[in-house]
C-alpha cells in the first residue's frame, strides 16, 4: 500500500456527506487498475513513472511567513488564497465587489452546499486519469471556491498560491470556479515548490461558465524538477460563454496535464492555450478533449513546446463533434521546437467528427530553429546563443497575444523570459 | 416579353425583406436598382434565383411568363436568368473549362453532346475579350481570385451561357477603374434585343459605363420611384433622404 | 441549413453482382485448423519450410487477440469457422485464353478483361478463387529478364529471391491478419525486376471472389533489383452475397538501391467484405516507394500502406482516397518509419463520407533518435456529405532530435450549400452539382492514378453522388 493513501492525523473540516464521498472514492482507487501501454489514452506514456509508492501526506509547513511573502505575483489584485501543503495559509478577499463569494472550498461544502455539491468534480475525467481523480477525490483537503454572480465583473484578476514543501510530500490542489450569468474574471493559479524537493501533487480543476460569462484562467505550474504531478481540468461552457486558459508548465520531472472543453450552449467559445519549455530529463503528456456538444460553438486549441536536453513531450488532442453541432468551428494545432538531438516530441491530434456542417481543422509540426533566423541575429551582431534564446522566447510571446489583457501578456511574458535565461 | 417581378413578399427566417416589390424588366432593356445597403436589394436578386434560405410568401416573378417560383435553381438558370453573384463562390479542384462545359452541357438534350473544339475556341474568344488570361481555363473556379477576377469571371460566365435576362448584384463592387471599364465592355457586348438587364447597384459609378434606359429605387424592399437615367445622378448628388420622405409620405 | 435536400444517395452494385455455379476441384472446407493448413500445403506442393512457415503463422494466428482495443467493433462479426480457406481448379496457370474453363472465361469477359489485355497491358494474371486461372506474360516483359507469375510458381521456381525477401518486410506477427494470411495464403504475384530495368507497362493483376463464405488471402511480394522502375496495379470486384466474406492480404515490397516501385489499387469489393490488408515496402537508399490507393467498396476496410526508409535519401508515399457510403467503414491510413538520414515521407489521404458511411485515418509517422534531414508532410482532408456521415482522424506523430521536420494538417469541410446554389444558378442540376464538386476535391489526387483507372474512379464517383435515379 502506498504511503500517499495513508490516512492523515490532522483532522479534517470536511462535513460527513462528504467525508463519506471521500470513502467511496478511495475505494474506486483502490480498485481501478493502474494505466498500461496498451490503454489508448496512455499511449507513448511513459508508464513507468506512475510508481506512488515513495510519496507519503504532506505535513505543515515550517515557514508560514516565508511562503505568505513569496506568494505575490501581479501588482494589482482584487483577492488572493495561499495554500500549503494542503492547508490554507492565508487569504485576502476583503476587496472583492458584493455578491462574489471566495473561500476554502471546506468552508465552502459547509456554507453554500448545495453549489458545492453541483459543480464540485461533477464532470466524468475521460481522458485516463479516472485513477488519479479519484485519488485526488479521496485526499483532498482544502482549495479554492470561487462563486461570481450574475452581471459580477471582477475587474482585477485573483492570484492562487499553492505550496508543497518536504521531500515526496504530497498535495492535492483544487479550484472550482462558478461563472454566472454575464459574470467576467481572471483567476491566476500558482503551483510552486518551497524548497526544489521532489514532491508528488495531484490536481484538479472545475470550471463552469453560465450563459454569457467570460473567465480567463491562468495556469503556472513550477513545481520542482522531479517531481510527479497530475492537473486534471474540466472547462464546461454555456451559450454565449468565452472561456480563455492557458496552462504554463516550467517545473515537474513527469506532468500529466488533462484538460477537456465541452461546449453545452450555443455561440459557446473556449480558447485553450499552453506552453511548455522543456529542458533536462523533463516529461510532459497532455491529453485534451475539444467536445463539441451544441451547434454554432467554437474552441480554439494552440499548444507550444519547446524541448531541449533529452525533454519528451505528448501532445494528444481530439476534437469531437457530436451529432447535432451543427456550424462548429473547431481548430486545434500543436507546434514542436526541437532544440537538441536527444528530444523526443510525440503528437497525436485527433478527429471525430459526427455533424456535417462544420469547420475543422488540426495540425502538428515539429521542426527547428531555422539557421537563416540565427544567421540575421548574428549578422546584427548577436551571438548564436542568445539568438537562439531570443528566438525561443519570441515562439511563447506570440501564444501569450491570445490573451486579451495586456497586463496579463507582459507578466506571463516576463516569467517566460526569466525561465528561458536559466542554463539547461 | 419580360421578366416581371409581382409584389413580392419574402424573408428570411422570420424578417421580412421584401415587402411587395413590384418591377418589369422588358426584353431588350437595361434597368438598374439603386438603393441603401439594407435595402433588400441582393435578397432580391437571390430570391429570384431561388436560393433556398429564402421564403417567398406571396407574389410571382415571371420571366416570359413563365413563374419562375415553381423552379428549382437550376431550373431557373436553363429558362434563360443568370446571376452575378456578388460574392462568387470558390469551388475547388472544379476547372473553369470543365465547369462552364457542365453548365453548357446541362442545356442540351439528352444524348447530345458538346463539341469540344467549337466550345474552346468561343470560350478562348471571350476570355481574350475579357482580358482574362487563357490559362485561367485550368485554375479552379474563383478559388484564389482577387475580387476583379472574381466579377470578370462572372461576366465571362454570362457570355458562354447567353441568358435571357441576367441580374447583375453589385457587380462594380470591389473593382477599380480598369477592371469596372472591362466589365462593362463585356456587358454592353451583350447588350440587344434579346437580353434583359437588371443591375443592381450602390453607386451611381458603374452607370456612367452601363448606361441604363431605367432607373429604380428601393426603399425597405419595395421599388418606390423609379426615372431614367437623371436619377442616378440625383441620388449620387443629393443621396437618399428625399426619396425616404417622399415614399414616407406617399404611404 | 437544410440537409434535406441533399439528393438520395444510392450504391450502384449492378457490376459485379454475380456468381456462377462452379465445381471446385480442391476444397478445404470451411474452418481452420492444423489439417486445413497442411491440406493447403498438400496441394500446393508446398516445400518444407513453407510448410513450417505456414504452421508456424498459424500458431500465432490463435494466440492473437482480434485490435479491437482501437480497431472496429464489428471485427468481431467475423466468424472464422464459416470461411472457406481454400478452393481452386487446379494449380497449374493457364496460358492462353482459349484453354480457360468456360464458367471462369465468362466471369472474366464480363470484366472486361481481354480487352484490357490487348490494350496496352504487359501481362495479366488473373486469379480465380485462389489459384491463377490465367496467366500471359507478354514477350517484352519477358524479354527484359522480369519475372511475373503467381506467388506458387515464384515460390517453387525461383526459391533463392523469394525466400531471401519473403516474410522480411512483413513479419508474420506483425499483427492477426498478416499472421492468418502467412497460414493460408495462395495466390497473388511474385516480380522480379533485374538491375536496370524500366518496366514500361504497368504490370495488373485481377481478384475474384466466387463462392459463398470464401476469403481471399493473397500474397505479393514485389523486388525491385539497382536502378529498376516499375508499376503494379490490382483492381477487384467481388459479387453479393448473404454472409460476410474475408480479403486478407499480404503485400511486400522492397525497392533496392536507386529502385522506384510504384503500387495502385483500386478496391471495389462489394459491402459484405471485410478487408484486411497489411501493405509494407522497404525503401533503400535513394529508392522510392509509392502507394496509390482507392477504397471504394467493402464492408470494412482496414489498410495501412506503409514504407520503411531504411537507406539514405529513401522516399516514401501514400497517396489514398477513400469513400465510404452507407453502412461502410473505411478504415485507411498511412505508416512511414524513418530508419536513415534524408528521407522523406508524404501522406496525402482525402475521404468522403456519405449517408451513414464513416471514413477514418490512422496515421503513424516515426523519426527515430540520430536521424538528420528527415522530413514528412501529411495532409488528410474529409469531406462529409451528409448530416448522419461520420469522419474521424487519429494520427500518431514521434519524433525525435533536431534537424527533422514533420508538418500535419488536417482539415474536415462539407460541399456548403451555397456551392451548390452556385452550380444550379449556372444549369448545372443539384445530383451533378454534388458530383462535380466531388469530384473537384480528390481531382488532384485521382491524376495521379493510371489514366484507365482515373477514368474508373471518376464514374464510380460519380455514380455514388447521384444515385441510381438520375
Amino acid at each position: 500500500m502506498s504511503a500517499v493513501i495513508e490516512e492523515i492525523d490532522t483532522p479534517t473540516a470536511w462535513p460527513d456527506w462528504f467525508r463519506a464521498q471521500q470513502n467511496a472514492a478511495l475505494a474506486d482507487y483502490e480498485a481501478t487498475p493502474a494505466p498500461t501501454r496498451k490503454d489508448e489514452a496512455w499511449r507513448f506514456a511513459n508508464i513507468g513513472a506512475l510508481d506512488l509508492s515513495a510519496f507519503r501526506p504532506a505535513a505543515p509547513v515550517s515557514s508560514e511567513g516565508r511562503l505568505i511573502n513569496l506568494s505575490t505575483g501581479l501588482a494589482g489584485v482584487s483577492a488572493k488564497m495561499v495554500f500549503a501543503n494542503n492547508a490554507l495559509l492565508h487569504q485576502d478577499t476583503g476587496r472583492l465587489p458584493a455578491g462574489v463569494l471566495l473561500k476554502p472550498l471546506d468552508v465552502a461544502a459547509r456554507e453554500d452546499e448545495a453549489l458545492f455539491r453541483k459543480y464540485f468534480m461533477a464532470q466524468p475525467v475521460e481522458l485516463g486519469s479516472h485513477k488519479y481523480a479519484a485519488l485526488h477525490k479521496a485526499r483532498v483537503a482544502t482549495g479554492a471556491f470561487l462563486y461570481v454572480p450574475k452581471n459580477t465583473e471582477v475587474t482585477l484578476p485573483i492570484e492562487l498560491f499553492h505550496w508543497v514543501e518536504g521531500e515526496n510530500a504530497s498535495v492535492f490542489p483544487h479550484t472550482l470556479i462558478v461563472c454566472g450569468e454575464n459574470s467576467k474574471v481572471t483567476v491566476i493559479d500558482h503551483f510552486r515548490s518551497a524548497d526544489q524537493k521532489r514532491a508528488f501533487a495531484c490536481g484538479v480543476n472545475d470550471l463552469h461558465l453560465e450563459r454569457g460569462a467570460q473567465l480567463t484562467y491562468i495556469g503556472v505550474q513550477d513545481w520542482a524538477r522531479e517531481s510527479l504531478a497530475f492537473h486534471i481540468n474540466s472547462t464546461i461552457v454555456d451559450c454565449d460563454a468565452l472561456a480563455t486558459s492557458l496552462n504554463a508548465n516550467f517545473g515537474g520531472g513527469f506532468v500529466r496535464g488533462e484538460s477537456l472543453s465541452r461546449l453545452t450552449g450555443e455561440g459557446a467559445r473556449s480558447v485553450m492555450l499552453s506552453l511548455n519549455p522543456m529542458d533536462g530529463e523533463r516529461q510532459i503528456d497532455q491529453r485534451t478533449l475539444q467536445d463539441h456538444v451544441a451547434p454554432r460553438a467554437s474552441s480554439d486549441l494552440l499548444y507550444l513546446n519547446s524541448l531541449d536536453g533529452s525533454a519528451r513531450t505528448i501532445f494528444a488532442g481530439l476534437i469531437k463533434v457530436g451529432e447535432g453541432a451543427h456550424r462548429t468551428d473547431a481548430y486545434q494545432k500543436v507546434r514542436n521546437l526541437m532544440l537538441s538531438d536527444e528530444a523526443e516530441a510525440n503528437s497525436m491530434p485527433g478527429l471525430e467528427i459526427l455533424a456535417d456542417d462544420v469547420r475543422c481543422t488540426h495540425g502538428a509540426t515539429t521542426g527547428e530553429i531555422s539557421d537563416d533566423e540565427l544567421f540575421y541575429m548574428e549578422a546584427r551582431g548577436i551571438p548564436r546563443q542568445t539568438g537562439r534564446r531570443l528566438i525561443l522566447n519570441g515562439f511563447f510571446q506570440t501564444l501569450l497575444e491570445r490573451l486579451e489583457s495586456e497586463d496579463l501578456r507582459t507578466y506571463l511574458g516576463g516569467m517566460v523570459s526569466k525561465k528561458l535565461s536559466v542554463p539547461v | 416579353m419580360s421578366l416581371s417581378i409581382q409584389n413580392l413578399r419574402a424573408n428570411i427566417g422570420d424578417r421580412e425583406i421584401l415587402k411587395g416589390l413590384n418591377l418589369e424588366v422588358p426584353k431588350g432593356e437595361v434597368h438598374a436598382i439603386m438603393g441603401k445597403n439594407g435595402s433588400g436589394k441582393s435578397t432580391l436578386a437571390k430570391v429570384m434565383a431561388g436560393h433556398p434560405s429564402y421564403e417567398v410568401t406571396s407574389g410571382d416573378v415571371l420571366l416570359d411568363g413563365r413563374s419562375l417560383l415553381e423552379m428549382e435553381p437550376d431550373e431557373c438558370s436553363r429558362s434563360g436568368l443568370f446571376l452575378a453573384f456578388q460574392y462568387p463562390m470558390e469551388i475547388p479542384g472544379v476547372t473553369i473549362a470543365n465547369f462552364l462545359r457542365a453548365a453548357l452541357q446541362a442545356r442540351l438534350p439528352e444524348g447530345e453532346e458538346i463539341d469540344a473544339v467549337a466550345y474552346y475556341k468561343d470560350l478562348y474568344a471571350k476570355m481574350d475579350a475579357l482580358k482574362i488570361d487563357r490559362s485561367f481555363t485550368s485554375r479552379s473556379v474563383n478559388d484564389g481570385f482577387s475580387g476583379g477576377e472574381k466579377k470578370r469571371c462572372e461576366i465571362l460566365q454570362m457570355a458562354m451561357l447567353k441568358p435571357s435576362y441576367a441580374v447583375l448584384d453589385e457587380t462594380d463592387s470591389g473593382l477599380d477603374i480598369d477592371a469596372l471599364k472591362i466589365v462593362s465592355e463585356g456587358v454592353n457586348a451583350l447588350r440587344g434585343p434579346d437580353t434583359g438587364f437588371l443591375v443592381i447597384t450602390h453607386y451611381q459609378r458603374l452607370l456612367n459605363y452601363i448606361v441604363p434606359d431605367v432607373v429604380h429605387v428601393m426603399v425597405d424592399g419595395r421599388i418606390v420611384l423609379s426615372g431614367d437615367k437623371s436619377l442616378a445622378l440625383k441620388l449620387e448628388a443629393e443621396g437618399y433622404d428625399w426619396v425616404e420622405k417622399e415614399a414616407a409620405a406617399a404611404a | 441549413m437544410s440537409t434535406d435536400t441533399k439528393p438520395d444517395i444510392a450504391i450502384d452494385r449492378s457490376v459485379g453482382d454475380f456468381r456462377y455455379d462452379v465445381d471446385y476441384e480442391y476444397d478445404a472446407g470451411v474452418g481452420l485448423s492444423e489439417k486445413t493448413i497442411d491440406y493447403i500445403a498438400d496441394v500446393k506442393g508446398d516445400p518444407d519450410w513453407i510448410r513450417r512457415f505456414r504452421q508456424d503463422a498459424f500458431r500465432k494466428f490463435k494466440e492473437m487477440p482480434m485490435p479491437t482495443h482501437w480497431a472496429s467493433p464489428d471485427l468481431n462479426n467475423i466468424v472464422f469457422e464459416n470461411i472457406r480457406y481454400y478452393l481452386s481448379k487446379g494449380t497449374q496457370p493457364k496460358r492462353s485464353w482459349d484453354e480457360v474453363p468456360e464458367e471462369m472465361k465468362l466471369t472474366f469477359e464480363r470484366l472486361g478483361i481481354p480487352e484490357q489485355e490487348r490494350k496496352f497491358l504487359a501481362g495479366v494474371e488473373a486469379q480465380f478463387d485462389s489459384e491463377a486461372a490465367y496467366s500471359n506474360i507478354k514477350a517484352a516483359v519477358g524479354e527484359q529478364g522480369v519475372i511475373f507469375v503467381g506467388s506458387t510458381e515464384g515460390l517453387h521456381k525461383h526459391p533463392e529471391i523469394f525466400r531471401k525477401w519473403f516474410g522480411k518486410v512483413i513479419p508474420t506477427g506483425d499483427n492477426k491478419f498478416s499472421a492468418l494470411n502467412s497460414a493460408v495464403f495462395s495466390g497473388g504475384s511474385f516480380i522480379y525486376v533485374p538491375p536496370g530495368v524500366k518496366v514500361k507497362h504497368p504490370l495488373q493483376a485481377y481478384f475474384r471472389i466466387n463462392a459463398e463464405s470464401f476469403g481471399q488471402f493473397e500474397r505479393t511480394l514485389i523486388i525491385a533489383d539497382e536502378g529498376s522502375e516499375v508499376m503494379y496495379m490490382e483492381g477487384c470486384t467481388a459479387p453479393k452475397f448473404e454472409t460476410s466474406t474475408l480479403h486478407s492480404a499480404v503485400v511486400e515490397l522492397v525497392a533496392l538501391k536507386g529502385a522506384k516501385i510504384q503500387y495502385v489499387t483500386v478496391q471495389n469489393w462489394s459491402p459484405n467484405v471485410f478487408n484486411l490488408v497489411t501493405k509494407r515496402g522497404l525503401a533503400h537508399e535513394e529508392a522510392e516507394i509509392k502507394w496509390i490507393d482507392c477504397n471504394i467498396g467493402s464492408r470494412l476496410t482496414m489498410k495501412y500502406p506503409g514504407v520503411v526508409m531504411k537507406g539514405r535519401k529513401a522516399r516514401g508515399e501514400v497517396i489514398s482516397i477513400a469513400l465510404a457510403s452507407d453502412g461502410q467503414h473505411q478504415d485507411t491510413g498511412a505508416k512511414m518509419i524513418h530508419a536513415a538520414d534524408e528521407t522523406t515521407s508524404n501522406i496525402v489521404s482525402k475521404s468522403i463520407s456519405v449517408g451513414s458511411g464513416r471514413a477514418t485515418y490512422r496515421g503513424l509517422v516515426h523519426v527515430p533518435k540520430h536521424l538528420k534531414g528527415c522530413k514528412n508532410n501529411t495532409e488528410c482532408d474529409a469531406l462529409l456529405i451528409n448530416a448522419h456521415s461520420r469522419t474521424d482522424t487519429y494520427p500518431a506523430i514521434t519524433v525525435r532530435g533536431q534537424g527533422n521536420a514533420c508538418q500535419h494538417e488536417a482539415s474536415v469541410s462539407q460541399i456548403s450549400e451555397e456551392q451548390i446554389f452556385y452550380m444550379q444558378q449556372r444549369g448545372i442540376p443539384e445530383g451533378a452539382a454534388m458530383s462535380l464538386a466531388v469530384n473537384g476535391f480528390v481531382n488532384d489526387l485521382v491524376q495521379q492514378f493510371p489514366m484507365e483507372y482515373s477514368v474508373e474512379l471518376k464514374r464510380l464517383i460519380d455514380l455514388e453522388m447521384e444515385g441510381s435515379v438520375g
